[in-house]
């Protein structure tokens, strides 16, 4: 067992890394459980499990403060559930080197598309489809940096569906939050602005996350030893992030983002090819 | 496309409706803020006893595949015989934690289709906590 004193400060960055970038935290998590000697399966397990926290913490902050779109979120969780619950149950059966490359995979491809849109600032989608206005998603939120409301809408909500999907399917299967796919979707596909991204990629993963525990619970893979220091650690991590996000730029958030994205996909890749 | 007629102006709310949203927004906010906080202060609980006991914080045991729904069975029938002890804090902080966006979404079903409205939403919700519901008893 990982004495407490390991687990705990690594949890604490996790959180706050999470909360920072929406990405919900797991993917500091696991490749610094792993280094501690935590087999990945049961990493992937306690992160996800983790991830309900720094999500549920980070989120009531957002969603109170009116930056969350709860209907951006509900609609989406429809479709990224179901593939949290598919993405778990393969990694059940998954052996673990195909994992750690997957998990690289993600981050760099993520880490790639941010980079190619990175220069771009945010402007209000004017051309919203039929599909996406029928579904409402639209909204406003208080931008304490701008010190005015931001009006928003979304669009293509017919292809944020599917891709959400697939988002839920690496969150399942990586036992992270998926957030950075998540802010991807709704960043470049639906044009939602970045702080609306990021806090309703936190919303989400709560729920991705719990349909993902649920499988790692019944196949016996949560820990209580490991669980109660990281769910202490990433939620205090989580609420020193949130504070200091509302503060931030959206240019800030971004290159915070792109940094983080970029170091853990290039050692996680590292790893899987040397077999860890 | 199919707009199906819905000619409402986007972005042009009346106060009233708009006020109803927030108010959405305010109980989300509130049940997670509470549910993460419960579940810390019985992990919290938990470990500080178990550190009073032994002098340590080590929890040295693990939970054997089960689903949510008999984790809470199990769990309930040792409190109710009395035996209250670390092990039994930090399990329910556990419970707690995997209960808590279980409750946000069946609040925010509520809200759509009682406060709201909105059939819409009230259909997206249920769905999504029918699924959560199965997930929850999977074996």
């Amino acid at each position: 067992m990982i004495p407490f004193h390991l687990v705990f400060p690594v949890a604490i960055l996790a959180g706050f890394v999470g909360a920072m970038s929406g990405m919900g935290g797991g993917i500091i998590l696991i490749p610094a459980l792993t280094l501690l000697g935590v087999d990945i399966k049961h990493a992937i397990a306690i992160s996800i499990l983790s991830v309900i926290a720094t999500s549920s913490g980070s989120a009531s902050a957002y969603v109170r403060d009116h930056i969350t779109n709860l209907k951006v979120g509900m609609f989406l969780e429809m479709f990224t559930i179901v593939g949290a619950l598919a993405g778990a149950a393969i990694t059940l059966v998954s052996s673990t080197r195909p994992l750690y490359i997957a998990f690289g995979g993600v981050l760099l491809g993520s880490w790639l598309a941010l980079l190619l849109i990175g220069h771009e600032s945010w402007h209000s989608v004017s051309d919203q489809d039929g599909i996406t206005r029928w579904l409402e998603l639209e909204g406003s939120y208080p931008d304490q940096v701008l010190g005015q409301t931001i009006h928003y809408k979304a669009r293509r909500a017919y292809l944020g569906a599917p891709l959400m999907f697939v988002a839920g399917v690496i969150a399942g299967l990586l036992g992270i939050g998926a957030g950075a796919v998540k802010v991807l979707i709704h960043d470049l596909v639906m044009g939602l602005p970045p702080k609306v991204s990021t806090t309703t990629s936190n919303l989400i993963i709560g729920v991705t996350a719990l349909a993902g525990t649920s499988v790692y619970l019944a196949a016996g893979l949560i820990s209580p030893g490991l669980a109660a220091p990281v769910i202490l650690g990433v939620v205090l991590g989580a609420f020193l992030g949130t504070r200091l996000l509302v503060r931030l730029s959206n240019q800030s958030v971004r290159r915070f983002f792109l940094f983080i994205l970029l170091i853990l996909a290039v050692e996680m890749i590292v790893r899987g090819i040397r077999g860890a | 496309m199919m707009t199906e007629g819905f000619n409402s102006s986007p972005g042009i709310q009346s106060s009233a409706e708009e006020s109803r949203q927030l108010g959405m927004d305010v109980l989300v906010g509130y049940i997670l803020l509470c549910g993460v906080l419960l579940s810390m202060l019985l992990i919290i609980i938990g470990l500080v006893w178990k550190y009073i006991q032994s002098g340590g914080i080590h929890l040295d045991y693990e939970l054997a595949g089960m689903n949510l729904f008999q984790f809470v069975v199990s769990e309930v029938h040792i409190a109710a015989l009395g035996e209250i002890r670390p092990r039994l804090l930090v399990n329910m902080g556990i419970v707690v934690l995997m209960l808590t966006p279980f409750f946000r979404v069946l609040a925010s079903m509520v809200y759509f289709l009682a406060v709201l409205k909105n059939w819409k939403y009230t259909v997206f919700t249920s769905f999504v906590l029918l699924v959560l519901t199965g997930s929850l008893f999977l074996r």
